[in-house]
């Protein structure tokens, strides 16, 4: 009996101690996370901060200080003088097209390999889905030699066929997935009432599909928006320039106006940040299922 | 009935397997060619060299030192978004009010460019007004500033740093989703048995964790196999060729020098290894499936 109750006081004063524990341990947890959160996004405020300054001010202060007033002066000055317009549209032009172009690709393909699988399709399936590990070092030279050959060198096609066929893989896996949890009686059931694929395909399943279709938008934008390794090869003039590529090079143009190459950075994030900040869910998402291919 | 399924199989497949045959396969097999040439570029002629290309690559002091900066990148990049990858995990995994936010914070580099990421960080190391100097001076430890990018003994490791700022949120996610499928009751059984926390998470969790750590891996060790982007916006490969990566190298010699035909060879030295690296992986994937069966 004795024992007992030893043995249940013992517990009890361990519980009280797990819960006193416990409330430090979430103090101190929360200590940790926003130490570490706050050194985490301390390279980004300064670019952000920094865009903000006079030239005068950063000369003064340096780069690591409040600014006094958020001036706009650094932005006017690189959205009127230096061509970041002209970087923005082109940046626009090709990432537009080769988001939709390579989704759209994707869903065919994923139909086909869902829907309507041949002798032979699991193979061919492994053969899109390899193009998603190879690395882009192997195509460049062919093809910068290929866009030579038709002309279409130094325009923006190359960006915009270049990514389109990329995306495919991942396009192809993430709607076939998607696809494939649709029930096949759906699609029969269509048929026999006399619908052909196409109808089965747009009418049947790309109203349900719009999460894979969402998820595969915000992936593909961020990651054609933020390539520059397509446009520097295939792009050599000032107005073909991508905005990734234009930052490359106002880094040398404007190699001590620290502001105009902040706000250019920031300028050259915000369509990514916006997606980011309103499809998190998605990109997420879609980041995850696509890691691989980084 | 089968006649018109054959039909909507060519309609739907034509388009999207012709780019990707013209874009992607065709050069792929093209640049192994070009690998036994001497093409420079410009030239419309060119001669078959045989192995030329690639025994020069291996006698090539540059090539091994790319080879070399790769392997170390390699290891930083198992290391770093493994190591802070899990840590943030395991914290945000607590349960804190808020952890929404956090996710969203560490996550965020990942929607970022990494021209923007390379300019970022290069003013973290710039040597008279970059924060780490900044700092260093701040607490009276200047005998530590250095020219960090510009030193060839912190070169690599900086870049790397930066390279990692966006990868460990990649990680975090990664491994968050894997902590959520471990059920709670087995961290909480052990922990009743009197294990401590470390105890628990040594052998409960980071073993039930071995999916997410694989994915994780081979994700690290495929993307810093590909590592150029960030290379070339802070450091161009330099200070001598001491951040030189082989996707670095291979745009050198390919773009700047215009050694076409060398530079097919480094693309498919570096594809063959991709290649491995990526079989491997598979292989794993398949074995962890099995365990599950």
């Amino acid at each position: 009996m004795t024992e007992m109750v030893v043995i249940q006081s013992k517990r009890n004063v361990q519980s009280w101690q797990r819960l006193g524990g416990a409330k430090a341990r979430t103090i101190l947890l929360y200590v940790i996370i926003t130490v570490i959160a706050f050194l985490y996004i301390l390279p980004g405020l300064g670019v952000i901060l920094t865009s903000f300054k006079l030239n005068s001010e950063i000369a003064r202060e340096g780069l690591w200080t409040l600014p006094k007033l958020l001036h706009l002066d650094n932005y006017k000055e690189i959205w009127t003088v230096a061509n970041v317009q002209t970087y923005m549209k082109n940046s626009l032009i090709v990432t537009v097209p080769a988001t939709i172009i390579s989704i759209a690709l994707g869903v065919l393909m994923g139909y086909v390999f869902s829907k309507l699988p041949f002798k032979g399709s699991e193979t061919l399936f492994i053969f899109v889905l390899a193009g998603m590990f190879f690395p882009p070092q192997i195509v460049l030279i062919p093809l910068f030699k290929f866009y030579n050959g038709v002309k279409l060198y130094d325009t923006l096609w190359p960006m915009i066929i270049t990514h389109a066929a990329f995306g495919l893989p991942i396009c192809t896996l993430i709607l076939r997935n998607f696809f494939s949890s649709i029930p096949m009686a759906i699609r029969e059931a269509a048929i026999i009432d006399g619908a052909d694929e196409l109808n089965v395909l747009v009418r049947i399943m790309l109203p349900v599909s719009l999460p894979a279709l969402a998820v595969l938008t915000t992936l593909q934008f961020t990651w054609i928006w933020n390539d520059f390794l397509f446009p520097i090869i295939f792009t050599q003039s000032d107005n073909m320039r991508t905005v990734m590529v234009g930052l490359i090079s106002m880094k040398g143009q404007y190699s001590i106006a620290y502001g105009a190459q902040g706000a250019m950075a920031v300028v050259a994030s915000i369509p990514t940040l916006i997606i980011f900040v309103f499809f998190q869910r998605y990109f997420i998402k879609g980041m995850t299922m696509g890691a691989v291919k980084g | 009935m089968v006649r018109n399924r054959r039909k909507w199989i060519i309609l739907f497949s034509v388009i999207p397997l012709a780019i990707y045959t013209i874009i992607v396969i065709i050069p792929l097999v093209s640049s192994f060619y070009y690998s036994f040439t001497d093409w420079n570029g410009f030239r419309q002629d060119f001669n078959w060299v045989g192995f030329d290309n690639f025994t020069k690559i291996f006698r090539d002091k540059l090539f091994s030192n790319a080879i070399q900066n790769t392997v170390i990148w390699m290891a930083a990049a198992v290391v770093l978004p493994v190591g802070g990858g899990l840590t943030l995990a395991l914290l945000l995994h607590e349960g804190i009010w808020g952890a929404n936010f956090y996710k969203g914070l560490f996550y965020l580099p990942i929607c970022l460019s990494l021209a923007v990421i390379g300019q970022v960080w290069i003013w973290i190391y710039q040597p008279d007004w970059g924060l780490i100097n900044t700092v260093l001076r701040w607490v009276h430890l200047d005998q530590f500033t250095l020219a960090w990018l510009a030193n060839p003994k912190t070169a690599l490791g900086s870049v790397i740093i930066a390279w990692s700022w966006q990868q460990i949120g990649l990680a975090m996610v990664i491994f968050l989703a894997g902590l959520t499928s471990i059920p709670s009751e087995l961290t909480e059984a052990s922990e009743i048995d009197g294990a401590t926390y470390f105890q628990s998470l040594r052998h409960v969790v980071v073993p039930l964790l071995s999916p997410a750590t694989i994915v994780v891996v081979a994700l690290s060790i495929i993307n810093s196999l590909k590592s150029f982007d960030v290379v070339y916006m802070m450091t161009q490969g330099g200070p001598f060729h001491r951040t030189d990566t082989l996707a670095m190298f291979m745009y050198n010699e390919s773009f700047k020098k215009y050694y076409m035909g060398y530079g097919s060879a480094i693309a498919v030295v570096l594809f063959l290894i991709a290649m491995v690296i990526i079989a491997f992986y598979f292989r794993q994937v398949r074995e962890l499936e099995h365990l599950y069966d």
